[in-house]
């Protein structure tokens, strides 16, 4: 009271004297005053004088030598007062244990007060007191506090369990406080509980094999029982143990993300963002197709947005783990979009992330929505934030391929500004919108060079001289553009110097002429005037390739470059897995995993996503289910290996004519070019489909012998895509022929388009092929080659190209085709993967036939032996499909489908139902039999297949299909 | 878990240092300072690391809040944590300012103890604390319904504090010697951020409303509290209701000591406020706002003869016009170029609905094309709105139980702040 009065006083004189007193100087003699007034009778007095000791003591002045003082004042019944000296002794008993003994005594017997306050109190502080010998006093009264009658005393022994455990682990197991610990998990009252699994878990990390959390369903229940009802604070704690669970199967998963969502609509952010966590860890057990994992998919998705309008420091926070989030699971986020879009007012770093999230969730549906939000930005103030959205605009070029044009005009547009950084970025990213879209946008290379003059960063002067080089022979200046950089080369930094002295060399080779000089200049600059040694190593490579052999020069420079992949800068998936298992940590702020930045022991285990187990199986065996579900996504990488093998077998075929004239390539050059072929083209095109699908990854990792039969479903599917399978015109009657697609687009092939059509003319099979010549220099030596396939297809004699095939010239060929060649079974069944080689590089692609080709002329089966075939064949071997969409009659279709040697054998007539009984007969003699339904008035057609080779039955079905609606 | 917490002055004058597991050297502290005020403009300042030690710090109230761990914690934990420490301290001590930290100091250590013990947070509930903590508040200022010098509407850092219609909220709550303020008082306040989009054609491209029920109770024994909203009002997009005035959000979460039970038939809260404040209830509303946006501009930027930058505005206030503040006779605008942010700021101090007020602005540009035009813009308003809630919520009664002994008094205030209000051009 007095205290009170006293600042009462001061502040009606309204002086300031009582707001700092504790924090004046210390004077001399301070110590001594205080030390008297420590030892004085009057509490007031007392408590006053600790105050000040505390006061100095946290501004950093040394106080200890009060300690035995203080100390002295730790026998009184005032709680305040016993407050204010144990924080004291907390902070230096350290420095003086001896002196700390003298406590001891004080505590054992606070711990045994009435008060229940007083006695936690006691045990907590003596926890904190990190000295040796106190340890041992500390055992006894601990034993008693953790079986204590009133939870707040044993909420606060539980931690000391684990403060016991820091200093002296040992002593800990001896006394056997961690059985006790464990039974606390079960504890009527849930703090308790939180705290006892909170300080577990901190013990368990630095056991790592230790059973200490014996997480089982039992213990699960009580946990999640528990979490109903502690404060937000435990759910925290609970939370994070359930997530270091992993459930038997889907359906103990299911029930506990059931449990956990509720936790989402929590209004503490460290709720919901552990809430999260355990859902995104579990829900990797759930079946895809189950509804619950939809159901669960939706319920994420509005937390999450929640927490975007917290304060900008949880905002950052969350955005990281957000981008985690969307890169694991876009699905979840999809539709939310309009969120991430940037406030004026949010500070640059939230800016930048949210920028990072857009282009990540940016597709097709939505591109015009972000593009329209990122030329927005682009006209802000802020530099930093200018320049990644200018730079978002690329990469949304290159992620959403339909929106690449629009963005390549909103870039120009943004060019026309001329704002200096702007004009850099923008041509920063159009040098990656060229790489991955090579000879479409380079009308735009005039107006880039118009900026030329305005470029001062390295990274924007790369890019240009890049560009200029790559594309020199459609830039009429390109010498004198070049040349212009040259003459402060020295200047220039080493990104500038190496881009330039490529680009030159590029020049060159498509110059030669005309820059003889130039390039001279640029490799004695480059060897001799420079001390950098990449630069130096190579201006002497190139130097040599030049200067022995101008073709190999050519071969090595103007390679084809591997397009640029989609997604820039995902995390890799080993290490996003990782992530995903700390989200709402530190690791997930700065993306890095714990081991990185914790010391010790902590965290160095790594986490992984649970596999997915069906109810039925994988309980016996939880380690091998995971290895499989984890080594899913790393398949992608596992598969190059087995690409070399698929390569290996096209390689080996025999070229048929061997080149005559010009200077043979070397065959380390041939398998470089196809390498690039496969590495840029296939891979990507697998990337995608395996790593949807779990089961290919784990086939290909156990047996790598089948690799090459089991790897065309996805090239087949991918390829799939680049033919244009509708439309086009047919033949009125004779076999059916489809239209020719593109086979081999001029940009993987170097300039060379093939496209072509499959045709059966009198009964000899024919791949009629279109050429076309799109790169610069003449074409020659043309031959080709197939691989082994389902019908033993194989080129009957050689490919005619006469005359060789010049630039823009086009040629159309017909190779016969025999039916002799080597088999193996492919997929889909028609599949075809063929060779074509030139005098620039071999060039592989595959393409698909119509089967109606192979259906031989002499399909018509007898009347009685179609009866017993039939009936033969078991019904196992039927398939039913649908024709929609066919408006001819039955006999249309019959004479439309006999040109096509498909041979109707008989016609009945059942309720105004036209039966259609046919055949087929196949190159190598399988044969195919078939009911049509075909009702009069009703466009759909039913038709039955059966055939001891069933698996041929779907690539009937589709000739079947063709050859009606053409 | 937390290793250290500790709160500087915005000046790094150590206020309050407490190590909770022995861990990290006192040094940090410096080394934090050292960093924080290191930082530039792009860097995330939210957390910093220092060797094997990470900080996350919140600065309110002029005060660096920091805590420091060594372990793979949760940043999230931690700065919920540090808000509701700051929360705590304000409960306690009645306002955030370095004096009241320092004069509170022994205060503080004390609630530090009790609500974090060896980095696992304990408790911040102001009501649970109150059975432990023995130490008294010293108020930093003698009450003073005229000093409005740094009364804000509570939980609303607002642009103008000027509207703030109390000073009552500044007072700390917990005080054993019960009749300090001798009012009886309990504040419900609606607030809610506004973020608009507007295109340069005028079209409304996003339109999000944040808002919050926040309680701030100074009763000492205040059993149940029933809080009454519109009785139309729905959460969801599925439940419009025909023709009616329905007030709706999208999405609704609520403290968790909100008892719901009558909520779903007659839309009321139950709450039992601790002392303190407490955020009762939160929502969102996102693109589908029942009214048009308050204001809306007609710009039109072009270039004069003379190569200058022309931009005239008229800005128009959409709000009918009573809901605004009285009359206005000659509004004192003023406006100023700011060459550093690159902006021109135009300041109304009042503006009432259904009113119109136009600019002109001559600036000279060096160097200005046609094509830095394209540059000009956005524009982005900063308003609040008081006596007003965008999504229509209003609340029907407040009703206490038991009945209070003596005079209570039950405020209810309702205000719209900008968040992000930005018209393109």
């Amino acid at each position: 009271m007095e205290w009170a009065n006293q600042l009462c006083e001061n502040r009606q004189f309204g002086s300031k004297m009582t707001d700092s007193k504790y924090f004046t100087t210390t004077k001399k003699g301070e110590i001594f005053e205080l030390k008297a007034e420590l030892n004085s009778d009057k509490k007031e007095k007392k408590k006053e004088a600790v105050k000040k000791v505390i006061a100095s003591m946290t501004v950093g002045k040394d106080v200890s030598a009060l300690f035995p003082d203080v100390v002295n004042c730790m026998q009184t019944d005032n709680l305040e007062l016993k407050k204010l000296v144990y924080l004291y002794l907390m902070n230096y008993a350290k420095s003086q244990p001896d002196m700390a003994i003298m406590a001891v005594n004080t505590f054992v017997k606070d711990c045994e007060d009435p008060n229940p306050l007083i006695r936690a109190l006691a045990v907590r502080t003596m926890g904190c007191i990190r000295v040796d010998k106190i340890t041992e006093y500390l055992c006894e009264p601990l034993r008693k506090c953790l079986k204590d009658e009133d939870p707040y005393v044993r909420k606060t022994a539980a931690v000391c369990v684990a403060k016991l455990h820091d200093i002296n682990a040992q002593l800990v197991e001896d006394q056997g406080f961690l059985d006790t610990l464990k039974d606390l998990i079960s504890d009527s009252n849930p703090m308790v509980v939180a705290n006892a699994v909170a300080a577990l878990s901190e013990i368990a990390e630095s056991h790592p094999n230790s059973n200490l959390l014996d997480l089982n369903p039992q213990s699960i229940n009580k946990l999640l029982t528990a979490l109903n009802e502690c404060t937000e604070w435990g759910q925290i704690f609970i939370l994070d143990c359930l997530a270091n669970y992993t459930p038997r199967d889907d359906r103990e998963s299911q029930s506990i993300c059931e449990r956990v969502t509720p936790r989402l609509s929590h209004a503490n952010s460290a709720v919901v963002l552990s809430a999260v966590k355990v859902l995104m860890k579990f829900m990797e057990m759930l079946p895809k197709d189950l509804d619950y994992y939809g159901t669960l998919l939706k319920k994420l998705a509005p937390p999450l947005v929640t927490l975007l309008s917290a304060e900008p420091e949880l905002q950052y926070v969350a955005l990281r783990n957000i981008n985690l989030i969307v890169q694991k699971r876009p699905e979840i986020l999809k539709h939310e979009m309009k969120v991430f879009f940037v406030k004026y007012n949010d500070p640059i770093y939230v800016k930048l992330e949210k920028l990072d999230i857009m282009i990540r969730l940016a597709s097709q549906a939505n591109i015009a929505q972000v593009l329209a939000e990122l030329k927005e930005y682009a006209t802000e103030v802020d530099v930093d934030f200018v320049r990644k959205a200018v730079r978002a605009i690329g990469r949304c070029a290159i992620k959403v391929e339909q929106s690449a044009e629009r963005c390549v005009s909103t870039l120009l547009d943004l060019i026309q500004t001329k704002v200096n950084y702007v004009v850099q970025e923008a041509i920063v990213v159009i040098k990656d919108i060229f790489r991955k879209y090579p000879n479409k946008y380079e009308s735009v290379i005039a107006t880039l060079c118009e900026n030329l003059d305005s470029l001062d960063e390295p990274e924007a002067r790369a890019a240009m001289i890049w560009i200029v080089g790559e594309y020199a022979e459609r830039i009429d200046n390109a010498d004198e553009l070049l040349e212009s950089f040259l003459e402060g080369f020295h200047d220039e930094s080493t990104q500038v110097q190496l881009q330039l002295l490529t680009a030159i060399v590029k020049l060159f080779l498509k110059k030669p002429t005309e820059t003889q000089e130039l390039v001279q200049q640029v490799l004695s600059l480059a060897t001799q005037d420079s001390d950098n040694p990449d630069l130096r190593d190579r201006g002497y490579i190139y130097w040599r390739l030049l200067s022995t052999d101008p073709v190999a020069a050519k071969e090595v420079v103007l390679a084809e470059k591997p397009l640029i992949s989609e997604e820039t800068d995902l995390i890799e998936p080993t290490l996003l897995e990782e992530l995903i298992c700390h989200i709402g940590t530190l690791a997930s702020v700065y993306h890095k995993p714990p081991s990185a930045f914790v010391e010790g022991s902590r965290g160095v285990m790594h986490k992984r996503l649970p596999a997915r187990t069906g109810s039925g199986e994988g309980t016996e065996c939880p380690d091998v289910g995971n290895a499989a579900g984890g080594s899913a996504p790393e398949a992608a990488p596992s598969i190059i290996p087995s690409q070399g093998d698929l390569l290996g077998d096209l390689l080996n075929l025999d070229l048929a004519p061997p080149t005559t004239t010009g200077p043979t390539p070397s065959t380390s050059g041939m398998q470089m070019g196809g390498m690039d072929l496969l590495g840029g083209g296939l891979d990507s095109l697998l990337g995608g489909d395996i790593g949807g699908s779990p089961a290919m990854g784990a086939g290909f990792g156990a047996a790598p012998t089948v690799m090459p039969a089991s790897l065309n479903a996805p090239v087949g599917g991918g390829l799939g895509d680049l033919f244009d399978l509708g439309g086009g015109v047919g033949m009125p009657m004779g076999a059916y022929i489809p239209p020719k697609t593109v086979w081999l687009p001029a940009m993987k092939a170097k300039g060379l388009e093939i496209s072509g059509t499959f045709a059966r003319r009198a009964g000899v099979i024919q791949m009629e092929l279109v050429l076309t010549n799109k790169a610069m220099s003449v074409m020659t030596d043309f031959a080709i080659q197939f691989n082994r396939n389902s019908f033993g297809l194989a080129p009957a004699g050689p490919l005619q190209v006469l005359t060789p095939l010049g630039p823009n010239q086009t040629i159309e060929v017909s190779l016969p085709l025999s039916t002799v060649g080597p088999v193996m079974k492919m997929d889909p069944l028609n599949n075809l993967q063929v060779a074509v080689k030139n005098n620039i590089d071999v060039f592989y692609f595959s393409c698909q036939y119509p089967i109606s080709m192979l259906f031989v002329e002499d399909g018509k089966m007898e009347r009685q032996v179609f009866l017993a075939t039939w009936k033969d064949i078991p019904n196992d071997n039927e398939s039913q499909f649908q024709i929609q969409d066919c408006h001819l009659n039955s006999e249309a279709a019959s004479n439309k489908l006999q040109g096509s040697n498909i041979f109707t054998i008989a016609k009945r007539t059942v309720e105004g139902q036209d039966m259609l009984y046919m055949s087929i007969k196949l190159s190598n003699g399988i044969w195919v039999l078939a009911e049509l339904k075909v009702q009069a008035g009703n466009p759909n057609y039913t038709i039955s297949l059966k055939c001891r080779a069933p698996e041929v039955s779907q690539c009937v079905f589709q000739c079947y299909e063709a050859v009606l609606k053409n | 878990m937390i290793s250290q917490v500790f709160i500087l002055s915005s000046k790094g004058d150590h206020l309050i240092y407490k190590d909770f597991r022995g861990e990290a050297g006192k040094d940090a502290v410096n080394k934090f300072y050292e960093m924080v005020t290191a930082l530039t403009g792009g860097q995330p300042p939210v957390v910093m690391k220092h060797k094997e030690l990470h900080f996350v710090h919140i600065r309110q109230g002029g005060l660096y809040w920091v805590a420091t761990t060594k372990a793979d914690a949760s940043p999230f934990t931690i700065i919920e944590f540090l808000n509701r420490l700051t929360a705590l301290v304000k409960d306690y001590c009645g306002c955030l300012s370095e004096k009241s930290v320092q004069m509170n100091f022994a205060l503080i250590y004390e609630l530090l103890d009790e609500v974090v013990d060896f980095g696992y947070i304990q408790t911040t509930s102001t009501d649970i604390l109150k059975n432990f903590i023995q130490t008294e508040a010293v108020s930093s200022k003698p009450f003073s319904l005229f000093d409005l010098s740094n009364v804000g509407l509570f939980g609303a850092d607002t642009q103008q504090n000027k509207v703030a219609p109390s000073a009552a909220a500044t007072r700390p709550i917990v005080s054993s010697q019960g009749e300090q303020g001798g009012k009886n008082e309990i504040f419900v306040d609606v607030i809610e951020r506004m973020s608009v989009v507007i295109g340069a054609n005028g079209v409304l491209m996003k339109a999000d409303i944040e808002g919050e029920i926040r309680v701030k109770c100074y009763m000492p024994s205040c059993s149940e509290m029933r809080i009454g909203l519109n009785e139309e009002f729905s959460i969801g997009k599925s439940q419009l209701s025909g023709y009616g005035a329905a007030v709706r959000v999208d999405e609704c979460s609520f403290h968790q000591a909100v008892r719901l039970d009558e909520f779903d038939t007659y839309r009321i809260l139950k709450v039992c406020p601790s002392q303190g404040e407490q955020t009762v209830m939160q929502y969102q509303l996102c693109d589908d706002l029942p009214t048009a946006p308050p204001f809306r501009l007609f710009p039109s930027i072009e270039r004069d003869s003379g190569g200058r930058l022309l931009m005239y505005l008229k800005l128009r206030c959409d709000l009918p016009p009573k809901s605004l503040s009285q009359e206005l006779s000659s509004p004192d605008q003023s406006a100023e170029l700011q060459p550093k942010n690159k902006a021109v700021h135009w300041e109304i101090p009042r503006f009432p609905g259904g009113a119109q007020l136009s600019a002109l602005f001559k600036l000279e540009v060096s160097g200005l094309s046609a094509a830095s035009l394209q540059e000009v813009g956005p524009v982005s308003l900063n308003f609040e709105l008081p006596k007003y809630t965008s999504t229509g919520l209003q609340i029907r009664f407040l009703r206490l139980s038991p009945i209070q002994p003596g005079p209570s008094q039950r405020w209810v205030r309702y205000v719209t702040h900008s968040d992000s209000y930005t018209i393109r051009i």
